[in-house]
């Protein structure tokens, strides 16, 4: 092997210089490459050459005389006796080709300059020179392309290199007034704290006075008080993940229990989200229960796990066949496709949350629309081509980002001292130690503790969400960073797919939504992007998404395709794909070729 | 909501289920009960998807009156006696009548007729004087017309006390013996029985009444019931095989090649074999259930008779017991002392029509059955090659894509299959428009590289009044009625469908006519057909399959000709394959019903199998079992069709199923891509090197085809066929033979680093990657890698082949053959090679070479076997580039070719051209002989 390797280079060193005195005729090299050529030249000087693995030698009688000798197919370049066996054709005019032995006198076409039939029973025209001129227009075309988006991309680095020192300014800006803030939360706390225990001292003092005369009373009340408890206890079940982080910064550090029943109101309206929450889970309820229904109606058509048991007595004629038929097919009627939906939803309810959390705070946050324009004004100039033209795109408020939207980047500082300069006149006005306590002042400091309080969880999930943002993967040279917050659409016969970097990719037919992936990585180099865990398929995988990475001006999602069930394909265009070393590439490649005014 | 789940819950058996969700509903939050069950829900759901064989959906023997009935019967329940036997038109007639009963009412009409190469055939119908309400079916069109004319008419018979005895072939002998009735065949020197009827005395024939008051008649099963307006009529018998080690046959079941016993002490809760076609979802492996298609023909094997056979032309549900020994214990029947397996044979209605087949070699057995209904038709040799398939290739860009990957990874394959999502809903002879707008062109593309496409067109036909298929059959009548006399409307693929009547000729011609390309718009000469779904599959019918009380033409029951509906499909589209191309293109029909004939019409696979191992390795018992019964063109579905196989799993199919007559890779459309190239580029290279050993072996298999086609012995054979007297072979069903040369040992397990394999005795075996020599006779552990399974030449035969690699079997047409001569003790070694068009009739007259190579002595000569005189002929220019001996020892340098007198080279060389292959073997260089003329060769 080694030595195979010295006598390659040798012989690509030298090619040129030898190959021209030997008097070797092109018939006798039938199907070898001009870079293998010296290699052959050994049988006329020795009259024997080792085949190229090794495994015995040949004499110049033995090459291309129609029978194997070599196991890798060394001796017979020509023709189809070596199964592993490759033909190369010069395909003059256009890109040279190495074909497989078997396509030797097939019968078919293989090469452009037909060399691989020379048998006689077929005849070949010469297409090399006009699949090489659409060949060379096509290659100056991508260059063209390559060219410009070299340039876009270097713009578009630059952009993402300066909106990235922002968002991480911004990031630790925060994370100042989240300690400031935190201060003043706790202080609020104390001082509440002592108030509350003088109103409960004022209030046991009254207690024992009024506590003989209203003893039937008392009883009734307590009763109310429990029920009211069981109704707030449910409200967590009922949420998921992101509803409990929220909970659970309003309860750090106290137990929800605790929480005195005017607070405990507050705690559900401010969770505004979970109750907003709980509606939007009940259509999806009701699904459920109209899947239930109709199993029952159809006796369970619906879904795989009741064939065991199905009572076909009672099935119309159709509605067996269906349900027999649907074994095959998996296509278990509507009714198991809402299964599949509702458990869908019920696993990615955050995803329907999240949309629920926009709504909210687009009407209840005027700080919304800050971010959203500061998002465009990351986004101009990055690519105006891309924005703009491309009208299958449009920017999407990065999901889980949306209490980012009341960030009051610009106003900040106003809130941010107004609310320090409150705390602290209250802190100086209220005595806590005054009794009986000023109910005003009381509720005030509520008041000024509840707004605080809030402020400061939505402060925290701001720097979460921006952390999480700044966790990804935007490529070596964040050349991605502006395909954040993106989503790119294609519509495909009655399928929109909307593709969403860093976030999701789906499937949408009129009202339904399939969700193809959720953003899991860069793969093959920055060349595709991994959507993964997507919804599950009936009896086969959760479907899953890749989209290959080109070249091009645009940001266009196109080829969309399911090579295999649930797995879907597509390419994405981006200048971040044009590289250039790639474009370097390309213009050698263009530069072998013959030039087009030959052509002409 | 609570209430709502519970409710829908008592429909669900599933106890934990239900339990869990009992402790559910005490929660107090309703939304946690909906998560639990939703989560449960799930659960089952995916449970069931892992097993869903419906064993409730099919009825059992019992719950199958004529089976149990029959079952129940004790020995000696048979009070008939043959009398008026007499000789009448070259048959031994007789009446069976029970003597208590009035003679004249109730008896049967038997006869015997005897046919070339030992065959009797015995009918029982009932007596037509006695005015029947009806005439019993019998089935047509399945015993060749031809059949009749190798009948010996007989003269007479030899009377020895009650028994009348009439000749049957040399030295065997058919008897009749009156009272206790029973049939038998016997050696006439020895006495030796070979097999016999009623000795037992289980006949029991239920004749035709005119239904009297109070007579419940109808039967239900589920939700459907039968209106069973003639009553019952079924048959039952017992048939017993002496000298017998084992029987084998009567598919479709998912079996072992020797049938175990399904009742007898010992033997608990098994269900007779049951032949009944039907569509099974996920069927089981090791069960005797019936499947789709059904072969009522049983052969036995013994060390001392040897092979015979007994089969029954019955076209209704029937259910055959293999007698466990000692089943018969209570009863005081003394039969000669022979070793014997006794079965119990039942049907639901139809005439006795049995055939007893005296073998007595193995070959014999399956000769003599292919003379009474058929030998294989000969495929194309595209057919014989690789056929990629899947539900579905989605468009056209999609065959597109597929093809060309094939080229790219350099795999051969012939033929691209389109399953029915390529129609226009589930309108046969249509195209989706939007997926497949130049299906003309699509095939034709294909075609220019020499490929083949196959389309999917079924039985049951869309109620759509835009549908002309639909519109001519309702108008002319042409479909299958319901008991009321209306269009029997059942549910399939399309929905509401209506099933075409084939068993009419007049509608199989109108049906054939629908296969021109006028008519079938968008389809080429390279298109061929494949009928699934002709059992019938009847989605919403009793056991998914059409009522039986359903009408045909000639007012048959469906009950009466169930499991021939498939059969007269298959037949039909065949025709209309012939028709197109007036008579000269053989037709290529995949069908998964069948019966008996259906070898004439096409190729069957085993149906919707699964991607398991245990699959796999059934898959061979179920396929020599098939070529047994006379159905030599068959296969499994490469990979299985439900499921995704494991990587291994999937190649060692493909390395078996290289070996397999029909070879299809083929999956249900919820599985994952499983073309050969998707699975790294190791086993890329693993698959390919399986698809590219059955294209060398091409030759070899289409000569083995011919051979099927000429005599009936099946191209994939038990060794017990090759090896009749080693008993070692008798039921070894994880190798197989192909041809009379090649064994082949099947790798069924995972991650497998040694297979033990039992090389029959008295040979020696070469191992075809090594050149090893073996020596047969012992179970011998070989180690096994990931890159072949163990292949072995037996000595004393020559195989041909072709070595170089194509991307179809059209492009090897020219190239020349590779002989590989395995010498045995003697130094002799013999082979054959058939060589046609590939694709015409034109071989009937004359146009094909058809060679012997006999190597002895250091000789190898090539003798002519084709016909002398013929009106066609068939050229090749082809040559033999090498031939390679194993096992001959010689230092011999160089050979002298005759009559060219040239000499040329012997040296070492590869035993087959594949990287990796180290072995060498002693190789003659290019003789360049031509394949079609005589020639000598002498190594000097």
């Amino acid at each position: 092997m080694k030595i195979n390797t010295s006598i390659f280079s040798f012989l690509v060193l030298s090619s040129t210089l030898f190959l021209r005195s030997i008097s070797i005729s092109s018939n006798d090299l039938l199907g070898v490459a001009p870079q293998d050529e010296l290699y052959y030249k050994g049988l006329w000087s020795s009259g024997k050459v080792k085949c190229k693995d090794g495994s015995k030698t040949f004499t110049k009688s033995q090459l291309n005389d129609d029978f194997c000798d070599c196991f890798d197919g060394t001796d017979e370049p020509g023709t189809s006796a070596c199964p592993t066996g490759k033909f190369y054709c010069r395909n003059a005019g256009y890109s040279p080709l190495i074909v497989f032995s078997s396509r030797i006198n097939d019968g078919i076409c293989d090469c452009c300059d037909g060399s691989d039939e020379y048998d006689g029973k077929t005849t070949c025209k010469n297409t090399c020179w006009e699949a090489g001129k659409v060949a060379r227009v096509e290659l100056m075309e991508k260059i063209e392309i390559f060219q410009k988006g070299v340039a876009i991309r270097k713009h578009e680095i630059e952009q993402a290199k300066v909106s990235l020192a922002q968002d991480e300014a911004e990031l630790s800006k925060l994370k100042n007034e989240e300690k400031v803030l935190k201060g003043i939360v706790q202080q609020l706390k104390e001082h509440k704290e002592r108030i509350e225990k003088a109103v409960e001292k004022e209030r046991i003092q009254k207690e024992k006075e009024e506590k003989q005369k209203k003893e039937a009373e008392e009883s009734e009340s307590k009763n109310k008080v429990e029920e009211k408890v069981d109704v707030e206890e449910q409200a967590p079940v009922k949420n998921n993940d992101d509803e409990a982080a929220i909970l659970d910064n309003y309860s750090s550090g106290q137990n929800l229990k605790e929480v005195p029943a005017e607070l405990a109101v507050d705690v559900v309206k401010n969770d505004h989200v979970s109750l907003e929450n709980g509606e939007k889970h009940d259509p999806v309820d009701e699904e459920v229960s109209e899947v239930v229904h109709g199993s029952e109606h159809n006796t369970g058509l619906g879904s795989k796990g009741e064939d065991a048991t199905k009572d076909f007595e009672s099935l119309s004629r159709e509605d067996l066949g269906r349900e027999i038929g649907s074994r095959w097919t998996g296509k278990k009627t509507d009714q198991e496709h809402n299964v599949n939906d509702a458990k869908n939803d019920f696993e990615t309810s955050g995803y329907v949350h999240d949309e629920e959390n926009n709504e909210y705070d687009t009407e209840t946050d005027e700080d919304h629309q800050h971010y959203d324009d500061a998002t465009e004004a990351h986004m101009d100039g990055v690519g105006d081509e891309a924005n703009e033209e491309s009208s299958a795109s449009y920017n999407y408020d990065p999901d889980d980002d949306m209490d980012m939207l009341d960030m009051e980047t610009e106003s900040s500082p106003s809130w941010f001292e107004k609310i320090q300069r409150t705390v602290r006149n209250i802190l100086q006005t209220v005595n806590p130690f005054q009794t009986p306590v000023d109910i005003s002042e009381a509720e005030n400091i509520q008041k000024e503790y509840d707004e605080a309080s809030t402020k400061l969880s939505k402060l925290k999930s701001k720097i979460s969400r921006l952390t999480k943002k700044l966790g990804n993967d935007f490529g070596p040279e964040k050349e991605f960073y502006s395909l954040y917050g993106q989503c790119f659409e294609s519509k495909q016969n009655k399928y929109v797919y909307k593709v969403c970097p860093f976030k999701q990719a789906t499937q949408e037919e009129g009202y339904s939504t399939t969700r193809l992936g959720k953003w899991e990585k860069f793969e093959e180099s920055y060349n595709v992007m991994l959507f993964s865990n997507g919804d599950n398929c009936w009896n086969g995988p959760d479907r899953s998404l890749k989209v290959r990475l080109r070249c091009g001006l645009k940001i266009e999602v196109a080829d969309i395709d399911e090579p295999s069930r649930c797995e879907y394909a597509a390419t994405l265009t981006t200048p971040a794909l044009c590289l250039e070393g790639k474009l370097k590439e390309l213009e050698d490649e263009l530069g072998k070729q013959p030039r087009l005014h030959d052509e002409l | 909501m609570g209430q709502i789940l519970l409710i829908s819950l008592k429909t669900d058996t599933n106890n934990d289920l239900s339990i869990t969700i009992k402790g559910g509903r005490n929660m107090s939050s309703s939304s946690i009960v909906l998560h639990h069950f939703l989560f449960l829900l799930l659960i089952v759901c995916h449970l069931t998807s892992v097993s869903s064989w419906k064993k409730d959906e099919f009825r059992n023997c019992n719950q199958t009156p004529f089976c149990k009935r029959a079952r129940s019967r004790k020995p000696q329940h048979c009070k008939l006696i043959a009398t008026d036997v007499r000789i009448e038109d070259g048959e031994l007639t007789a009446k069976l009548m029970n003597p208590q009963e009035n003679l004249d009412e109730n008896s049967l009409i038997i006869s015997l007729s005897v046919y070339q190469n030992g065959i009797l055939r015995m009918k029982i119908d009932e007596d037509p004087v006695q005015n029947p309400p009806k005439k019993r079916f019998q089935v047509p069109d399945v015993v060749l017309p031809e059949f009749q004319s190798k009948k010996l008419w007989l003269q007479r018979y030899t009377k020895d006390g009650d028994s009348f005895s009439v000749y049957l072939f040399d030295g065997y002998e058919a008897v009749v013996k009156s009272d206790s009735f029973e049939v038998f065949v016997r050696e006439q020197s020895s006495g030796k029985r070979v097999l016999s009827f009623n000795s037992h005395g289980l006949f029991d024939f239920e004749q035709l009444r005119v239904k009297k008051e109070g007579d419940e008649w109808e039967e239900r099963f589920r939700s459907h019931t039968d209106s069973r307006p003639y009553g019952p009529q079924s048959i039952s018998f017992d048939v017993s095989f002496y000298g017998a080690d084992f029987v084998y046959g009567i598919p479709e079941h998912a079996t072992s090649l020797a049938l175990k016993p399904t009742n007898g002490p010992g033997i608990e809760e098994s269900e007779p074999y049951r032949l009944f076609n039907l569509d099974v979802f996920e069927y089981l492996h090791e069960s005797p259930f019936g499947l789709y298609g059904s072969i009522p023909l049983m052969l036995s094997h013994g060390k001392s008779h040897g092979t015979s056979g007994f089969f029954w032309l019955n076209a209704a549900e029937m259910q055959i017991d293999v007698l466990g020994s000692g089943w018969d214990a209570e009863s005081s029947i003394l039969l000669p002392d022979q070793k014997r397996i006794d079965t119990l044979w039942m049907s639901e209605a139809g005439i006795v029509d049995a055939f007893f087949f005296i073998g007595p070699k193995p070959k014999d057995v399956v000769k003599q059955y292919a003379s009474v209904t058929g030998t294989s038709a000969m495929p194309q040799l595209f057919a014989t090659g690789y056929h990629q398939c899947r539900w579905n290739y989605r468009d056209e860009e999609d065959v597109k894509n597929v093809d060309s990957k094939f080229d790219e990874h350099d795999i051969p394959y012939d033929v691209l299959w389109l399953d029915i999502e390529h129609t226009d809903g589930k309108r046969y002879f249509t195209w989706d428009k939007a997926l497949f707008p130049n299906p003309e062109e699509m095939q034709k593309d294909l075609a220019s590289r020499g490929r083949r496409m196959v389309t999917i067109v079924d039985p049951h036909i869309k109620r759509d009044d835009n549908y002309h298929i639909h519109k001519e059959a309702s108008k002319n009548g042409y479909y299958v009625k319901d008991a009321t006399g209306k269009d029997f409307d059942g549910w399939c693929w399309p929905g509401s469908s209506s099933y075409i009547d084939m068993v009419n000729p007049e509608i199989r011609s109108w049906w054939a006519d629908k296969f021109s390309y006028t008519e079938y718009v968008g389809s080429t000469p390279s298109l061929y057909i494949w009928n699934d779904m002709n059992e019938p599959s009847v989605f919403n019918g009793p056991e998914v399959t059409m009522p039986r009380d359903a009408l045909h033409y000639g007012n048959v029951e469906h009950r009466e000709l169930h499991n021939a509906y498939g059969y007269y499909f298959h037949m039909a589209t065949s025709e209309g394959l012939v028709k197109r191309e007036g008579g000269k293109d053989r037709p290529f029909v995949l069908s998964r019903a069948f019966f008996p004939g259906t070898q004439r019409y096409g190729t069957v696979w085993t149906g919707d199998n699964i991607a398991e191992w245990e699959h796999l390795r059934v898959s061979v018992p179920m396929i020599l079992t098939l070529g047994l019964t006379g159905i030599t063109f068959s296969g499994a579905d490469v990979g299985g069709f439900f499921g995704n196989p494991e990587t291994e799993l999937l190649v060692r199919w493909y390395q078996v199923a290289a070996y397999l007559p029909f070879f299809r890779g083929h999956a249900h459309h919820d599985t994952k891509r499983r073309e050969p190239w998707l699975f790294g580029e190791h086993n890329t290279e693993l698959i390919r090197d399986a698809i590219r050993v059955r294209y060398t072996f091409l030759p070899y298999f289409y000569t083995l085809f011919r051979e099927a086609n000429m005599t009936g012995v099946p191209v994939a054979r038990p060794l017990w066929m090759e090896f009749p007297y080693d008993e070692a072979t008798f039921n070894n069903d994880e190798a197989f033979m192909v041809g009379n040369a090649l064994l082949v040992q099947g790798v069924y397990t995972r991650g497998a680093k040694d297979v033990t394999v039992y090389l029959p005795r008295d040979h020696t075996w070469y191992d075809l990657k090594t050149g090893t020599a073996y020596k047969g006779g012992h179970a011998q552990k070989m180690e096994v890698t990931d890159a072949d399974i163990p292949v072995f030449q037996r000595s004393g035969t020559i195989i041909p082949r072709k070595d170089r690699f194509r991307r179809s079997t059209l492009q090897m047409e020219n190239d020349p053959y590779t002989l590989v001569i395995a010498v045995d003790s003697s130094g002799a070694a013999e082979g054959e090679v058939y060589i046609d068009d590939g694709k015409s009739y034109e071989f009937k007259q004359g146009a094909y070479i058809h060679r012997r190579f006999i190597f002895s002595d250091g000789k190898l000569t090539s003798v002519n076997l084709a016909a002398a005189s013929s009106t066609s002929s068939f050229v090749s220019d082809c040559t033999i580039e090498r031939i390679i001996l194993l096992g001959y020892s010689s230092k011999t340098k160089s050979v002298r070719i005759e009559p060219s007198n040239h000499a040329t080279d012997v040296e070492l060389g590869p035993l087959q051209i594949r990287s990796g292959v180290r072995s060498s073997a002693l190789t003659i260089r290019k003789p360049n002989v031509r394949i079609s003329d005589d020639w000598t060769i002498r190594l000097l």
